[in-house]
């Protein structure tokens, strides 16, 4: 099944109650298998069609405040259309999960700029490289924000065309088993903390401290870590397949002196390379980066341990600053006692191809700068 | 695979990767979209394999070349990244031996529109140029073909699609070394992007439109309807006329004119 059906299919596993989408590219499929399990009767929920993303977010943000378990996706423009009320579902503790395909701002091709730009809306974000990770990941999804421990929105990001649109095989998890292991939304009006008025939906917060939602909102999401690693744990244990600790995935780091750090589908790609690079005697390896807010900083600070290089292959910019996960990186390792070397890559921007060759060279490079031969920090790939 | 919009490359490409899932190994479909157009040429890729496949980059050096489109398949592009001693099928009506196309590869040919247009009524050729594939390959068997044929094309649809590849199954003979040895100098991209109006898009065409002038009323319609705006409006003469560069062919100017004045008139293969 395509990505996009692989998405469908994980909010009927989920046996989410209220989704709500507007199409958009690469996205739309989405919508309109969604459509036809409904036409179908697949299963009890409500599909409601909208007349923009600005709309479906806060349809979606209405159910989960009365309890519902609710889906919604879309797609570069249309995430960026919804900022104002993703701001609301996240200082409002919504559970709400969110499928974001990727599509880049300067075109119809994919990059991760459309779910950067939505770094201070208050969301966990997780980046998924192939089809059966898009259904198992949102079906963890839920069960890290439905969590009493976290009550955290979050989006789920894929790329656009050659995921959303690519057939692969994709196990279906039986729907008895996900029944019991994901067990209904239990509604917490209560989440906020007392200094609350529950009838202001989270706006009122008395005549407190003004920082506090902030600070509430910020520690709810650091401690999404936590339980992220757990329930990765546990769906292990029903499902038989394991990402990684959850908020990262290791590709043959065993014997790797360096990693290449990668997010998507180009982390699949960045693995045929690992591969061939290996059998060549190169000790390269990949840290895939599966969670993006809250950031593993802790995983990183116990590999620069052990590795003597890091290459950040960014898909994303923020023009004027730079890479994302570069940026944070560079961050989580600035206390280390020893300096582990970095390297910057731009690629796939634009939806740009990043092909095995193109890692390949990522690779030699960072090989060389861990051994500290001089090379170029930032190469546009 | 190679085709046109409308055609149904990616959905051939998705029945090949969903038969070989039925046959326990591992694949991947992976369509290159650009501007979704009807007509437009576009390429979809498929890996097989007997491990997940991890890589996510487009094929750009094919062990096989599948062309669903009788105009394509006279474009030396289809062939140009094969790995050496690869395989192309071509849907066309020619024999092996009477393909122009140069380099060191096998090809074999089916005449998968007439088999669509007889066994479909329409000339959607992804189908039919399956049972060719599996046949000449060997790589999958035609029973998983039509069973992934069922999971996209349910009921009488899939009956209809079924015919068509066990037509193609038996029609298909074994490929032949390329007669012509050398590729020639002379290429065309066929991966025509973008709109229209900047881009020679005459290739695509298999009918081409001829304005009859004495008969038009100058309504405009023909002009307004033009998805490729490539009709010309002359404000004297109040009469329209076609940049053919720019025309892929599409009939709609000759639906939309109240007097029949515009005739589409097939290229000559
Ligand atoms: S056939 Fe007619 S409508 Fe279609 S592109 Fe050509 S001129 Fe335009
Ligand atoms: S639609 Fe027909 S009658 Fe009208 S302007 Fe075009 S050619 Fe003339």
């Amino acid at each position: 099944m395509v990505g996009n059906k692989a998405a469908a299919t994980a909010c009927k596993l989920a046996r989410v109650q209220v989704a709500s989408a507007f199409p958009i590219t690469p996205q739309t499929t989405i919508t309109q298998y969604l459509s036809e399990m409904y036409a179908r009767g697949e299963w009890d929920f409500d599909f409601v069609n909208v007349e923009g993303e600005l709309t479906s977010q806060v349809v979606v943000q209405g159910a989960s405040r009365v309890g519902a378990r609710t889906f919604t996706c879309t797609s570069g423009p249309g995430l960026l259309y919804m900022h104002h009320p993703m701001q609301v579902t996240g200082s409002g503790r919504l559970p709400v999960i969110m499928a974001v395909v990727h599509r880049g701002y300067k075109g119809m091709q994919p990059d991760h700029s459309d779910l950067m730009s939505q770094q201070w809306t208050g969301w966990g974000h997780q980046y998924v490289e192939h089809a059966q990770e898009i259904l198992d990941s949102l079906l963890m999804a839920y069960k890290v924000a439905e969590d009493p421990r976290v009550r955290i929105p979050i989006a789920v990001g894929y790329d656009g065309y050659v995921l959303s649109y690519t057939a692969e095989p994709v196990e279906i998890p039986d729907q008895a088993v996900v029944d019991e292991w994901l067990p209904p939304n239990k509604p917490m009006p209560s989440i906020l903390p007392d200094e609350v008025d529950p009838s202001t939906f989270g706006r009122g917060w008395g005549g407190g401290d003004p920082q506090m939602p902030w600070k509430t909102h910020h520690d709810a999401i650091m401690g999404m870590e936590d339980v992220q690693k757990e329930i990765m744990d546990s769906f292990e244990k029903t499902f038989g397949r394991r990402y990684g600790n959850g908020m990262i995935e290791e590709y043959r780091m065993d014997e790797a002196d360096v990693a290449i750090i990668a997010m998507g589908t180009i982390a699949g790609t960045c693995k045929a390379a690992v591969d061939k690079m290996q059998a060549d005697g190169k000790k390269v390896g990949l840290i895939k980066l599966r969670s993006y807010i809250p950031f593993p900083n802790k995983d990183f600070q116990e590999w620069a341990k052990k590795v003597d290089g890091f290459a950040v292959v960014d898909r994303s910019i923020c023009p004027g600053k730079g890479g994302p996960v570069y940026m944070k990186l560079r961050d989580a390792l600035y206390d280390q006692e020893e300096k582990t070397a970095t390297l910057q890559f731009h690629a796939g921007l634009g939806g740009k191809e990043v092909r095995v060759h193109d890692f390949k060279m990522v690779g030699d490079k960072i090989l060389k700068a861990a051994k500290g031969e001089k090379v170029e920090k930032i190469t546009w790939v | 695979m190679h085709g046109r919009g409308g055609q149904g490359a990616v959905t051939a490409s998705r029945i090949i990767a969903t038969a070989a899932y039925e046959e326990g190994t591992y694949s991947q479909a992976i369509p290159m979209y650009g501007t979704e157009r009807r007509g437009a040429p576009l390429t979809a890729f498929v890996r097989l394999d007997d491990v997940r496949v991890r890589e996510r980059e487009l094929v750009h050096t094919p062990d096989i070349s599948i062309v669903l489109d009788p105009l394509i398949a006279k474009q030396q592009a289809v062939v140009d990244n094969l790995k050496p001693g690869g395989l192309v099928i071509l849907n066309t009506a020619h024999k092996p031996e009477e393909v122009e196309l140069g380099g060191d590869f096998k090809v074999a040919t089916i005449d998968a529109t007439t088999i669509a247009l007889e066994t479909l009524g329409r000339p959607i050729t992804n189908t039919a140029i399956l049972g060719a594939f599996a046949k000449i390959t060997g790589l999958l068997k035609l029973e998983s073909i039509e069973k992934a044929i069922l999971k996209y094309f349910p009921g009488r649809l899939g009956e209809m699609n079924i015919a068509a590849v066990r037509r193609s199954y038996e029609e298909a003979s074994d490929p032949i070394q390329a007669v012509v040895t050398k590729a020639p100098a002379e290429k065309v991209d066929i991966h025509v992007g973008g709109y229209g109006v900047l881009k020679d898009v005459s290739s695509w065409r298999l009918l081409t439109p001829e304005i009859d002038v004495d008969t038009c009323i100058g309504c405009k319609n023909c002009w307004i309807f033009c998805p490729e705006t490539a009709i010309e409006w002359d404000e004297d003469t109040m009469k329209p006329s076609i940049r053919y560069n720019a025309c892929k062919g599409c009939g709609l100017c000759a639906n939309e004119c109240p007097v029949d004045a515009i005739e589409m008139v097939r290229v000559e293969a």
